[in-house]
């Protein structure tokens, strides 16, 4: 635990105004994971909520000057992974919520977000300026649109690999020196969030799940509202149809007729969201075959469950689909529902059309009472035999600690996100026991596939750090050596992503 | 449990319509899946039901966290907060400041505790309606 210099509090109130230095046991409560059995093990010591750069800038030397550890959030809605909680317990939250600033560039398809900015802020902000762009939307949208995108979130839509529609950083160093990324770095560019890169290395990968800067401005590519969304959704029935159904799909992901990640999921995802588990039994253990049945004739839907999506010009969309269709031609799919919108159409309201959500949130429920999740994300080669063999290892050791199987494929350009959510009820401490050994032996499996996590809670960032162990994990010197140029004092969010400052590492 | 399906069904037909439009096939069964018409009224009579819109809507409107997990446990007419005939300005403050079941904590930099006593006052009034 930190243990810093009380002054330091009255030097952010000379600078942010005693209101937003927040120091209660109700505010450092309010800044714990709320997912969290033992909201202790990270609790903050309190949080200060600055209104622009100036004031993060001013917030950053003042912990250089005092040795205050500072996490930023920038809305704190990271569930699953830590919510605003800190690492490293008695660190200052830096809540940059305040800061909510959205300039968008209609003609290019752009916008510059601030922090504080929500997928509902700008979904708003267009729909009441009527502006023709669309967002992607995670499966929680109550987040930032640069927080999700900095911790490498995904949504639904082409543009749903998030940290890739990044397009130029503002960041306060962990010195307060404030730069620009890319073209960025040249005053008054007017090409800051049109291109990607600049002169020399670039830069906008490294503020991303890293602990090198603190980005108060985010440019980001939006998509031109399409003039069609067209595709299906498949339902399949058997557990071992995974396999020939990612074999099906990859082919037209690598060739970029799919640009959208497709992500097949099993029963679970509806269930866990609409129900909890009591209406369906009262057995502690995996859920039995009767149950899974009774729970896909419900939602009427498949072992596996994925929807396919094409945006864009409506020939090339309609085009599009026959593909897909032939694709699907004589295999063994149990139902195909077609779906088509056009502009001019009332909206889908979907997140495949960039409809904000927070009802999946509800599966923090499924346990009745409060719940939560954590997530198991590893990512392996886009082959349907190694997808079903992740698939068997990993439902067996959901069987082996009781859990129920709550899984997805997300099928990228080349390669495979296999998120799993462990759903748990935090007052259950002895299936809390579970699912820390369930987790740990998750990561073991996959780190001996040779696969790695693509994001973790704050918990487990030194276990995952771990497993990038080539050459003796040179990945994590390499990052306590730009960690110790940028941030000699390590004020900034230590144990981020398992990158420790000195004297706190292990 | 009969609130749920209401609420699912409901968002369901909300969006049928614009889904299954020209290509819509029937086979006569109908999914009921959460992942359409999920869009929510987001607009707003007065400052204080916009400010309800800017903070609490996206979980505390139609398919919104909040509705679906209260809906299991009230009438569905009562699980969106702002058809809830009873709710006390007091009692929105605690709910917010100290989180309640599923619902986390909301922080005062999320929502200071001025624009807290507008939407409390703005629930406990009826919600506008």
């Amino acid at each position: 635990m930190s243990d810093f210099n009380p002054a330091a509090w009255r030097a952010f109130a000379s600078v942010i105004g005693s209101e937003w230095v927040m120091s209660s046991d109700d505010d450092r409560h309010a800044y714990s994971d709320h997912y969290a059995a033992d909201e202790s093990t990270h609790a903050p010591a309190g949080a200060v909520a600055p209104a622009s750069v100036e004031e993060v800038q001013a917030i950053v030397r003042i912990a250089n000057q005092f040795k205050v550890p500072l996490w930023p959030i920038s809305r704190g809605k990271n569930f699953g992974y830590g919510g605003s909680a800190p690492v490293m317990k008695g660190s200052v939250v830096l809540d940059l919520t305040r800061m909510k600033k959205i300039e968008v560039d209609q003609a290019n398809g752009t916008v510059l977000v601030e922090p504080g900015v929500g997928f509902f802020d700008l979904y708003d902000y267009l729909q009441n300026n009527k502006i023709p762009l669309w967002i992607s939307v995670p499966g929680n949208s109550w987040g930032s649109v640069a927080g999700n995108a900095l911790d490498r979130g995904v949504g639904y839509t082409s543009y749903g690999d998030h940290a890739a529609q990044i397009c130029g950083l503002e960041v306060v160093l962990p010195d307060g020196d404030l730069v620009r990324t890319g073209m960025g770095a040249m005053a008054n560019s007017p090409v800051w969030n049109l291109h990607r890169y600049g002169f020399g290395p670039s830069w906008d990968g490294m503020f991303c799940q890293s602990n090198f800067g603190i980005v108060t401005k985010l440019g980001m590519w939006l998509m031109p509202e399409p003039e069609a969304v067209a595709g299906y959704d498949f339902e399949f029935d058997q557990p071992d149809d995974l396999g020939w159904v990612i074999d099906t799909i990859m082919p037209l992901r690598r060739s970029g007729l799919i640009r959208q990640s497709p992500s097949i999921g099993n029963w679970l995802r509806s269930a866990a969201v609409m129900t909890t588990r009591e209406e369906w039994t009262s057995d502690n253990g995996p859920l039995s075959e009767s149950v899974v049945t009774a729970i896909r004739k419900r939602f009427n839907i498949g072992w596996w469950s994925v929807q396919i999506r094409f945006y864009g010009e409506e020939e090339i969309v309609q085009a599009s689909m026959r593909v897909l269709e032939r694709a699907f031609d004589n295999k063994p799919i149990l139902s195909k529902v077609p779906t088509m919108w056009r502009r001019g159409d009332a909206p889908e309201g979907t997140p495949m059309t960039g409809v904000p959500v927070s009802f999946p949130l509800a599966n923090a429920n499924w346990h009745g009472g409060r719940g939560g999740h954590v997530g198991y994300s590893p990512v392996l080669p886009p082959s349907g035999d190694l997808a079903m063999a992740q698939f068997r290892r990993t439902y067996a050791l959901y069987e082996k600690y009781g859990m129920d199987y709550h899984a997805s494929f997300a099928m990228g350009e080349r390669s495979l996100t296999n998120v799993n959510q462990i759903l748990y009820n935090k007052d259950d401490a002895e299936m809390m026991g579970r699912v820390d050994a369930m987790f740990r032996e998750l990561v073991a499996d996959a780190k001996a596939q040779g696969y790695g996590e693509y994001r973790t809670h704050i918990d487990y960032m030194d276990l995952v750090a771990e497993t990038f162990d080539f050459n003796g994990n040179a990945l994590r010197r390499l990052n306590e050596r730009v960690k110790d140029a940028l941030d000699p004092n390590g004020i900034l969010a230590p144990g981020k992503s398992g990158i420790w400052p000195k004297g706190a590492r292990a | 449990m009969k609130g749920k399906v209401a609420l699912a069904v409901a968002g369901l037909m909300a969006c049928m319509v614009a889904v299954y439009s020209a290509q819509a096939q029937s086979n006569g069964s109908t999914i009921e899946n959460p992942f359409r018409g999920v869009m929510q009224d987001r607009s707003a009579h007065s400052e204080d039901e916009a400010l309800y819109v800017e903070k609490c809507s996206m979980c505390h409107r139609r398919m919104g966290m909040g509705t679906v997990l209260l809906a299991r446990r009230m009438p569905v007419a009562e699980a969106e907060l702002e058809d809830h005939q009873t709710l006390s300005k007091a009692y929105v403050i605690i709910a917010a400041r100290q989180g309640i079941g599923n619902m986390p904590r909301i922080s005062r930099a999320e929502v200071s505790d001025q624009e807290l006593e507008r939407i409390a006052n703005y629930l406990a009034s009826g919600g506008g309606r």
